[in-house]
């Protein structure tokens, strides 16, 4: 019942957002290539739903592999280095300058490096682009602690070790899961971006830039579809995670008691 | 026969940005003996280094000369064999943690088993009556709930001494005298030494043996004032002329501190 009365407003606006489109187009004639119909774009996405599948799961792979990657990385050298404050501190100024660089830019380069067919140059891409933020997060997680819990934790006499894992790790949770709600559409954007540079066949990507050469722009909008479908799914599967992970947090849990 | 001080101050001096443009002379020839079980508290206008003192005794920090000695020895020692339990002014609890685990963390920290150290957090929470709340989070409990879990915690080593730095401070009025109770209570069964760092006059003599009032500025100790209450105390001390004449003595001592300080 709750649920119905927390989730009805956004589903009403959707389809009403979808009928408004729907009939701007059909009244005021407007042209295929400028905007297709979203019954036009259904009908496409319909017609080459298999294809779809297919090459999204494709680029889907690459964005995972990726957060794989760039996760893995942020979050490990932000460990590394959060227990030498000294060399973390040193290194943020740097890392929220390297965070502002267009990455996407490198693609051509990167595509140059590793083949422009082979997948990991679209996970490197999407790799850089996804370690600074999870970096940064990670390292104010493990960082900005309760002066009183670090004291208490020194009374305890006990190791540096168990600080960062009784203290300061539990501490960075939250700082971690707000990094992948924006990592995770980040990766999506990176692997999809970046195989507009060219690359496999089978690649979503590459999907929508020849289908939009070739005017057929109601499968472009499919794609795009598809893009958004992965990007919505795999940011579920955050919150999920989040829940489940950390339900003491108080972002969690005003939702669960 | 005089028993060998659990805590012992000699010529104490802690200065902060030593040398430096805000160079704070916090505490000034502290000597001071606190003796085993005595339950001692610690009085005085705000910035009078009351706190710095009791974390000297934790090794939270260091003297700037002189020595504190923890059961014959070195603080830093006595830290590092655990030899205390700390209570704060905030319960830190780790909301990642049930009411429970919380207890069990300075023993997890040490290596203890887990039954055992299941077993003794039980045994803790049902002394300081939150039986029934082990599997609760910090969140759900009020805030004398969750410093009495802190206290719990801070004892779970049984620890011969026990440090509380204003744990009470954030408390109305009526829980802080029924947490007065309860801490007592707790004192006489653990027959633990207690140092309790405090603004309020009624809860340092409602506690302690001996009450500390310190000057500020640079802190030093002014009064030590006796309380000869009988012990146990509870609802017929608070009646108790003497608890009047006690408290009336701290309060004047207080106010020469005060004096001295300006």
């Amino acid at each position: 019942m709750s649920h119905t009365r927390t989730y009805l407003p956004a589903v009403v606006l959707f389809v009403a957002a979808i009928v408004v489109w729907e009939l701007f187009v059909q009244l005021f004639d407007i042209q295929q290539f400028l905007l297709p119909a979203p019954s036009v774009i259904g009908r496409a996405f319909a017609d080459n739903f298999g294809r779809l599948v297919s090459i999204g799961w494709f680029t889907t792979k690459e964005a995972l592999g990726g957060l794989l990657i760039g996760c893995t990385a942020g979050i490990g050298v932000a460990l590394i280095t959060a227990r030498w404050t000294i060399a973390s501190e040193t290194m943020m100024p740097f890392a929220i300058a390297a965070n502002s660089v267009p990455i996407l830019a490198f693609a051509p380069i990167v595509n140059n490096w590793f083949g422009v067919d082979n997948p990991l140059s679209k996970m490197v891409i999407v790799a850089v682009i996804v370690f600074f933020p999870m970096m940064i997060n990670t390292v104010r997680g493990l960082t900005l602690v309760d002066a009183n819990a670090l004291e208490m934790m020194r009374s305890f006499a006990t190791s540096d070790f168990r600080i960062v894992w009784h203290l300061r790790i539990p501490n960075a949770m939250p700082y971690i899961f707000n990094a992948f709600k924006v990592v995770v559409p980040l990766s999506m954007i990176g692997a999809v971006v970046s195989e507009y540079f060219g690359g496999n066949r089978s690649a979503l990507g590459i999907f929508i830039t020849q289908e939009a050469a070739q005017f057929r722009f109601a499968n472009a909008w499919a794609g795009i579809i598809i893009a958004c479908i992965v990007g919505i799914t795999l940011y579920a599967v955050v919150l999920v995670a989040e829940r489940l992970i950390i339900p003491w947090h108080s972002s969690v849990r005003k939702q669960t008691t | 026969m005089e028993a060998v001080p659990v805590v012992s101050f000699d010529n104490v001096d802690k200065i902060f940005n030593r040398g430096g443009a805000d160079e704070t002379v916090a505490l000034k020839s502290i000597n001071l003996d606190i003796r085993p079980s005595e339950f001692i508290s610690i009085i005085g206008p705000s910035g009078c280094g009351k706190s710095t003192l009791l974390r000297l005794v934790g090794d939270l920090i260091a003297p700037s000369a002189g020595t504190v000695t923890v059961n014959g020895k070195e603080a830093h020692q006595a830290r590092l064999d655990h030899d205390y339990g700390m209570v704060f002014q905030q319960p830190v609890l780790f909301d990642w943690r049930t009411i429970q685990r919380n207890v069990e963390l300075p023993l997890e920290v040490y290596g203890f088993d887990k039954a055992e150290r299941q077993q003794r957090a039980r045994e803790l929470l049902q002394m300081v009556e939150l039986g029934g709340f082990e599997n609760h989070r910090p969140w759900q409990l009020s805030g004398g709930m969750q410093q009495r879990v802190s206290i719990a915690r801070a004892l779970a080593t049984a620890p011969k001494l026990l440090l509380m730095d204003e744990p009470f401070g954030a408390l109305d009025e009526m829980t802080r005298e029924r947490m007065n109770m309860e801490l007592h209570a707790i004192w006489r069964q653990t027959d633990t030494t207690v140092i309790f760092v405090t603004h309020s006059i009624s809860e340092a003599v409602f506690l302690s043996n001996r009450v500390i009032v310190m000057s500020a500025r640079p802190g030093r100790i002014m009064q030590i004032v006796d309380i000869d209450l009988p012990i146990p105390r509870g609802e017929h001390t608070r009646q108790d002329p003497a608890l009047f004449e006690a408290e009336r003595a701290v309060r004047e001592w207080l106010r020469k501190a005060e004096a001295f300080s300006a």
